[in-house]
């Protein structure tokens, strides 16, 4: 797979992970900084700083599933103000049951 | 007299008793139970949605946190390299004879290189403590203790932190001399004011790089190139700014510096004091014991507290130009959001953003009553730069400090953003303040008498 197309998918794994995360502060979080992340390091040449870019990329996305189950278990029950009054801003259901760490 | 008034009924109210049930429960609990009841309430299509009652308060939902000079949330990162540390692998970093204690080893002294990097300081000049207070207490009361016979001097400003003016005044209860040396109107040291309060037996000059209250950013540069030449040793409480701004300890000449965890996006309960060794600084310890951390900090070192401590040094270093980026368009946003829907709005600190940290929006409301300003806008948590909301009624020190009056003083609201802070919030931020200073400055007759063009400092009060 060339780093392009492993960085498109890694993105997309990314941004889909993130729409489960239980914290609205974080969720919005990830979806910015992933945005701004990859469309910086899609202007990037040097190979090598692609690569431990890439590997950064991976390492989060792990933190992101692991933290979502954390905050999913000790996180509040309550909603902030902004998701009860705007459903856009919760998060996006369950995730898939099949969710391998 | 209207605001003293409602700060002896808000007091009054106060003092009665808490509600003790819940507390009792949960004491015996052996599970962490969440803060909220969430199961009162009908839930809505949205989810739960639950009533919260706190003091006498009831709210509809978690409010939008907007304090971040106060804590910050810690990031996910962190919490995912603390977790391994606070599970399996627990061990005692000063045990020799085990793997449990290598490995908790290795794990603290990686830490010590990320914080190290972040600062541009040697791992071997970080000394890990219990947090930014301490930091500052071993500092400024380790230097003097060192320096007892030679030297009887040390300065500092007016608006350092409270941890910073009681150990000085620690100090002068023990016969040493403070000047404690005052600020401009916006916050900014004078250095010539600092250069001309340097005397042959000062043994330290203590000033915050960036202010909690304010946001402030002092010329650290300058102040360590004066204190360099004068042969004094810097102490600056980096606890606001390490992480947020970039922070150089040989560009600016730093010999201590205090680091706090959880103003980084770190744990609560550690921080750490950077230490130079070249030239080599002389300190006291404070915590006598088994002379870990160098000889000048005692006691185990709490290896997941550091961890953490040194992966949000680590994100910090990544982050932070995006951060920064991201905090001065936040800045703007509800700056420009709230002036041009009210007037009447003061700006405590310098409005030039190169000397202030634009995740400190501090703005005072005048003619609004502070304590029910603070009260009525509980669906964001803010902080209010009076002390009214604790227990004395005094203006806090630093906005007395820079001049500002005291009504003024009384309506501050400070907003902290950060890296977790939304667009969302912040015009919700914005919508709120707009509605409830209207809403008070509709009921205030001090308003109307404004509106009327009377100047209020030429009426004469009649005395009854």
């Amino acid at each position: 797979m060339s780093a392009a197309s492993e960085a498109r998918s890694l993105f997309r794994a990314l941004l889909r992970a993130g729409k489960h995360f239980p914290n609205y502060n974080v969720r919005e979080y990830i979806q910015r900084r992933a945005r701004e992340g990859f469309h910086d390091g899609a202007k990037l040449t040097d190979p090598a700083a692609v690569k431990s870019l890439l590997e950064l990329g991976r390492q989060e996305l792990e933190v992101v599933k692991r933290q979502s189950v954390v905050y999913g278990l000790y996180g509040r029950k309550v909603k902030n103000v902004l998701e009860l009054d705007l459903p856009a801003f919760q998060p996006a259901g369950k995730p898939p049951a099949s969710a391998s760490l | 007299m209207l605001q003293r008034v409602a700060c002896q009924l808000l007091q009054a109210s106060r003092l009665a008793a808490p509600t003790m049930g819940n507390q009792v429960i949960r004491g015996l609990s052996a599970v962490p139970q969440p803060a909220e009841d969430a199961d009162s309430g009908p839930s809505t299509s949205g989810g739960r949605s639950g009533v919260i009652e706190k003091k006498g308060i009831a709210l509809r939902g978690v409010p939008l946190y907007l304090d971040m000079q106060a804590t910050t949330p810690m990031d996910p990162r962190v919490i995912d390299a603390m977790l391994p540390y606070m599970t399996e692998q627990f061990g005692n970093p000063h045990s020799r004879t085990h793997l449990y204690g290598w490995e908790s080893e290795e794990a603290v002294e990686d830490a010590r290189k990320q914080i190290a990097g972040l600062i541009g300081a040697d791992p071997k000049e970080i000394i890990f403590t219990s947090g930014a207070t301490e930091s500052n207490n071993t500092a400024i009361k380790g230097v003097a203790g060192y320096f007892k016979d030679k030297k009887k001097h040390v300065i500092t400003t007016q608006t350092e932190h409270k941890c910073v003016l009681d150990s000085c005044r620690w100090l002068q209860q023990r016969g040493w001399d403070v000047t404690y040396l005052p600020v401009r109107p916006d916050g900014l040291l004078d250095l010539a004011q600092l250069e001309a309060a340097i005397r042959p037996d000062t043994a330290l000059v203590s000033v915050m790089a960036v202010n909690n209250e304010i946001g402030v950013v002092q010329p650290m540069d300058e102040i360590g190139e004066l204190c360099r030449k004068r042969g004094v040793y810097f102490h600056t409480d980096g606890a606001q700014a390490v992480g947020k701004i970039p922070v150089d300890v040989n560009k600016s000449k730093i010999d201590l510096m205090s680091i706090s965890g959880h103003k980084i996006y770190g744990p609560k309960g550690i921080g750490a004091l950077y230490v130079r060794r070249r030239p080599r600084v002389r300190l006291e310890a404070l915590m006598s014991g088994g002379g870990q951390e160098r000889g000048l900090r005692s006691g185990t070192v709490p290896t997941p507290l550091v961890v953490g401590l040194g992966a949000a040094c680590a994100v910090a270093a990544r982050e932070m130009e995006s951060d920064l980026a991201h905090v001065r368009r936040l800045e703007e946003r509800l700056r420009t959001g709230i002036t041009s829907r009210l007037q009447g709005v003061h700006l405590n600190g310098p409005a030039d953003l190169a000397r202030r940290y634009p995740g400190n929006l501090n703005l005072s409301f005048a003619y609004v009553e502070g304590e029910s300003l603070i009260m009525g806008l509980k669906e964001i948590a803010v902080s209010s730069g009076s002390a009214c909301t604790s227990a004395s009624l005094e203006p806090s020190y630093v906005l007395r400090a820079l001049g500002v009056e005291e009504e003024l003083a009384h309506t501050s609201i400070r907003y902290g953003m950060g890296r977790f802070t939304t667009d969302a919030e912040v015009d919700r931020a914005i919508d709120m303040t707009v509605s409830h200073v209207n809403k008070l400055r509709e009921m205030s007759p001090l308003w109307e008498m404004v509106q009327e063009g009377v100047d209020l400092k030429s009426i004469q009060w009649a005395q009854h």
